[in-house]
């Protein structure tokens, strides 16, 4: 890099060489700058004690979303809250401290960012509730990002009020399900245009009847009930209705952390996989008619490919091998290796994480956000985990496993994973992780969170090869255009800003082009238009408006 | 009691009044009046002092009446009267090694030839090699017995401790002294320290068979698969005609994705010792991931026929489900995979 550019980056991202070392050359160069740009200053607080409550180990989600329309990815990071030890009832959390609040950042112009969480009406998530994960989504079609909260405790949904302030409309949508939720999304399930929500639940459990396990340890989630998750209908007036029973939906007990949207088997409706810690995953096959089938077990990604479960926790639901049919790869602990999950069409699917090179890249790391997004626009999604193991003494019971880790960066080579230089050898314990392009140049970079510790941004070096971002507007279908299926010179995305952990992506949708500098681009909107865009310019940011008439 | 029917014939030579007794000590055991039939006993001892009979039938009757300390003075002098009485010996070996006395049991035991009895006792007094021996004879003879696989399962590891104590005492700086410190930090988890011994043990004989196994085995168990396989290799190498390194061998590389040489290794592990389940599974995954459905069904299903239950197997009915859900074959899937829920029996929860 040219000296000057070095300039122009440091005083951007103010890099601390104490903690982001550049790693060494044997990895290649490093993909990403790696550091806190100006005025992006989050600290996580978890509150650990020696109860080893389980929501301490668990938090930090983040979203990236342009919540003033102006161009520019802004961030919001979830805050946890304050555990006294050991806990006294009735649970308060202490989210009036400023310390505890949930921050909303403003890019500004040059890359820096404006802490605006007071002035957007965001300030003090409420005092019963220990912040967990956030989904964004224009949920009422108005051409604004609004925001859901999850906690332990109640969640919050955020409605955007376009002119940089937030309201609290939890109450009137009726959406703060209750209990532990961890993460969420928006989908829309029954293609009527309007975004429904996916709330998952971890297990039953609260303060009151918490354990501490052997040697000072976090308990595993077999020592807790399971729980359901939740599912809202968007009626499309502002409220949601919980057809969780309904839809079959809560038919399912589970120990969910993570959530993700495709349509695995091109029937036209989106389909729902949880990650599930410590059990078999689910795979909620949308019926088309309101209600869901949970098929993993038939489908063949309930468990590992030794038919043992494990603790899923991230997810990505996108297609890794350009085939066109969306895989699936689930993040989990140190010893189960994260399951790469191929989609052979016709509703199966076959575990692949030793074929792909998964197996070696996580055989010793435990994952937690997670997703597939070509860093380097070759025009193959590469892969991005933050990494930490649960228990913060887990050296005490295993010294070959580490609680810190530095995230992994795997490039794909023709369906192949190889690690990567991601520009840090800095050990973290990473947790949540949203992806987008914060800078507009046509690269996608990343937001990862770290439990009890400041937010970290991966700035994505750039380089040479092409690329296109495509912007959806939906008139018919939902205005995000979430559900979309898009192919661009023989990739396919799937237009939804969920999975990963507790966190929200960039909802445009990014291709990396490699050498070609023009595009075909053909997308399937969820109301089912078919539109085609021939010849489309490379490194451009390309926004598409579904067609009002089929 | 065998030993009252054996002595029959000894009563006919008694007096009257003596074999009053006996008849009514035999009465009163056959009712379970044990404590009438002792008293009885005891009289015949009285009347017919030379009598060994009498001395076996009343230590018998202690011993069934759980009175092991008592029986130990009338089974004594019925062996003076009568060394050859084998149920006496028996039962005197019994009731010396039920009351703490092992090492006096024991001539007892070896001439009744009660081996159970006598590993039990030789464990005791720290015979471990003995032990282990007749405790192993006597589990072929009841396989079943919770108590003999205790002691023998006891034995074994205060052997295999005292040998490796010899070794640490008398051959501290040895290969196999180091080998075996390894293999104790390793059981500890204590990774850095069991390498490190480990090394040292390869440092001293490096031709050593068995170490680089070992060690090996400890790189796997900590997903270090590149130096998992490094070791595997070099064990491979030193015993090129052992199934193990190279079924260690193939796993590692299977799990570092180079299938076709993992194929390779676990072909050569099954013919060096054919019919390992273990082996056959993982064959089975090595040629399913290689694309050659119909070996990998072969293997799984000779996995079935060989371990028919347990882990193992459910794992190869999982295998097989995948294989025909891929093949479109979704009724032989759907069957492996209630196969499959019924071996694992509910695998919901780790």
């Amino acid at each position: 890099m040219q000296s000057g550019a070095l300039a122009l980056l440091e005083s951007r991202y103010l890099l601390n060489p104490l903690l982001y070392g550049l790693c060494g050359l044997a990895l290649g160069l490093a993909i990403f700058d790696v550091g806190q740009p100006r005025g992006f200053d989050f600290l996580h607080q978890n509150s650990p004690t020696s109860q080893k409550y389980l929501i301490e180990t668990m938090g930090g989600g983040v979203a990236l979303l342009d919540y003033n329309n102006d161009g520019l990815m802004d961030i919001f990071v979830v805050n946890s809250g304050r555990l006294t030890d050991p806990m006294r009832l009735p649970e308060s959390f202490q989210r009036s401290d400023p310390k505890f609040w949930n921050r909303l950042y403003r890019q500004n112009h040059d890359g820096s960012f404006t802490d605006v969480t007071e002035a957007a009406g965001l300030a003090h998530a409420g005092d019963t509730n220990y912040g967990m994960g956030v989904a964004a989504a224009d949920y009422d079609n108005d051409g604004y990002t609004d925001l859901y909260v999850t906690s332990y405790g109640k969640n919050v949904l955020y409605h955007n009020n376009g002119n940089g302030t937030f309201t609290d409309v939890t109450q009137k949508a009726g959406v703060a399900a209750g209990g532990w939720s961890v993460s969420a999304g928006f989908f829309d399930y029954d293609n009527d245009g309007h975004l429904d929500l996916f709330v998952t639940r971890y297990m039953e459990w609260d303060t009151a009847h918490s354990k501490v396990c052997a040697r000072q340890t976090y308990c595993p989630p077999g020592e807790f009930p399971p729980t359901t998750n939740v599912l809202y209908h968007n009626r499309g007036d502002g409220t949601f209705e919980d057809v969780s029973r309904t839809s079959e939906i809560a038919k399912c007990k589970g120990k969910a952390l993570g959530v993700a949207f495709n349509d695995y088997d091109g029937d036209g409706f989106a389909d729902i996989f949880v990650a599930n810690d410590g059990m078999e995953q689910f795979l909620f096959h949308n019926n088309g008619n309101g209600t869901f089938t949970e098929r993993a077990l038939e489908s063949g990604v309930s468990f590992s490919d030794d038919g043992k479960p494990y603790s899923g926790m991230g997810v990505d639901f996108r297609d890794y091998d350009n085939d066109g049919r969306p895989d699936i790869i689930v993040t989990d602990l140190a010893r189960q290796v994260y399951a790469v999950y191929h989609n052979d069409g016709n509703g199966a699917f076959s575990y692949r994480s030793l074929q792909t090179g998964m197996g070696s890249l996580s055989a010793g790391s435990s994952g937690w956000g997670m997703r597939l997004e070509d860093f380097d626009n070759d025009g193959w999604k590469d892969l991005f985990v933050a990494q930490s193991h649960v228990m913060d003494n887990v050296e005490k019971i295993d010294p070959s496993l580490h609680y810190l880790e530095p995230p992994l960066l795997a490039l794909n080579h023709n369906g192949r994973f190889e690690r990567a230089n991601s520009g840090t050898t800095a050990a973290v314990a990473g947790r949540g992780a949203a992806f987008g392009d914060l800078n507009n140049d046509g690269w996608i970079d990343v937001v990862m969170t770290v439990l009890g510790g400041p937010a970290v941004v991966f700035r994505n070096r750039a380089g040479n090869a092409h690329w296109l971002t495509v912007s959806l507007v939906g008139t018919r279908s939902n205005r995000d255009g979430f559900g979309a299926r898009i192919d661009v010179n023989g990739q396919t995305q799937y237009a939804n800003y969920g999975g990963s952990y507790l966190s929200s992506s960039d909802k445009r949708v990014h291709f990396g082009l490699g050498a070609a500098e023009k595009a075909d681009i053909r997308i399937l909107w969820p109301s089912g238009t078919r539109q085609n865009l021939n010849g489309v310019r490379a490194d451009q940011f390309v926004q598409v408006k579904e067609p009002e008439r089929p | 009691m065998h030993v009252l029917i054996a002595l029959g014939l000894a009563w006919q030579t008694i007096s009257p009044e003596a074999a009053q007794h006996v008849q009514a000590a035999m009465e009163a055991r056959k009712q379970g009046r044990l404590a009438d039939a002792i008293a009885e006993f005891k009289k015949v001892t009285e009347l017919a002092p030379d009598l060994a009979a009498a001395y076996v039938n009343l230590g018998a009757a202690y011993m069934e009446d759980h009175q092991y300390g008592a029986a130990i003075t009338p089974l004594k002098k019925s062996l003076e009267l009568n060394p050859d009485l084998v149920g006496a010996q028996q039962m005197l070996g019994y009731a010396l090694l039920a009351q703490g006395y092992a090492a006096e049991s024991i001539p007892y035991l070896e001439k009744s030839k009660s081996q159970a009895a006598l590993g039990i006792a030789q464990l005791k007094v720290g015979k471990l090699s003995e032990a282990v021996a007749n405790l192993s004879a006597a589990l072929q003879k009841q396989p079943g017995d919770s108590d003999l696989l205790y002691y023998l399962g006891r034995a074994s590891g205060l052997l295999s401790k005292e040998a490796f104590d010899t070794l640490e005492s008398s051959f501290p700086d040895s290969a196999r002294s180091h080998q075996a410190l390894a293999e104790n930090y390793s059981v500890l988890k204590q990774v850095p320290e069991a390498e490190k011994e480990f090394l040292d043990a390869l440092r001293l004989r490096p031709d050593a068979p068995g170490i680089h196994l070992a060690l090996g085995e400890l790189y796997a168990a900590a997903s270090n698969w590149s130096k998992a396989e490094e070791q595997f290799r070099a064990e491979k190498q030193l015993q090129p005609g052992d199934a193990e390194p190279a079924y260690r061998l193939g796993s590692a590389l299977l799990e570092q994705g180079k299938i076709k040489e993992a194929k390779a290794e676990l072909e050569q592990a099954d013919r060096l010792r054919p019919g390992m389940p273990e082996t056959l599974y993982v064959l089975g995954k090595a040629d399913s991931l290689n694309g050659n459905a119909a070996a990998a069904e072969k293997a799984w299903l000779q996995v079935i026929a060989l371990a028919k239950t347990g882990p193992i197997t459910a794992q190869a009915h999982f295998g097989l489900a995948g294989l025909y859900r891929k093949q479109g074959k979704t009724a032989d899937a759907e069957r492996e995979i209630q196969e499959y829920r019924r071996q694992a029996a509910k695998p919901v929860e780790k």
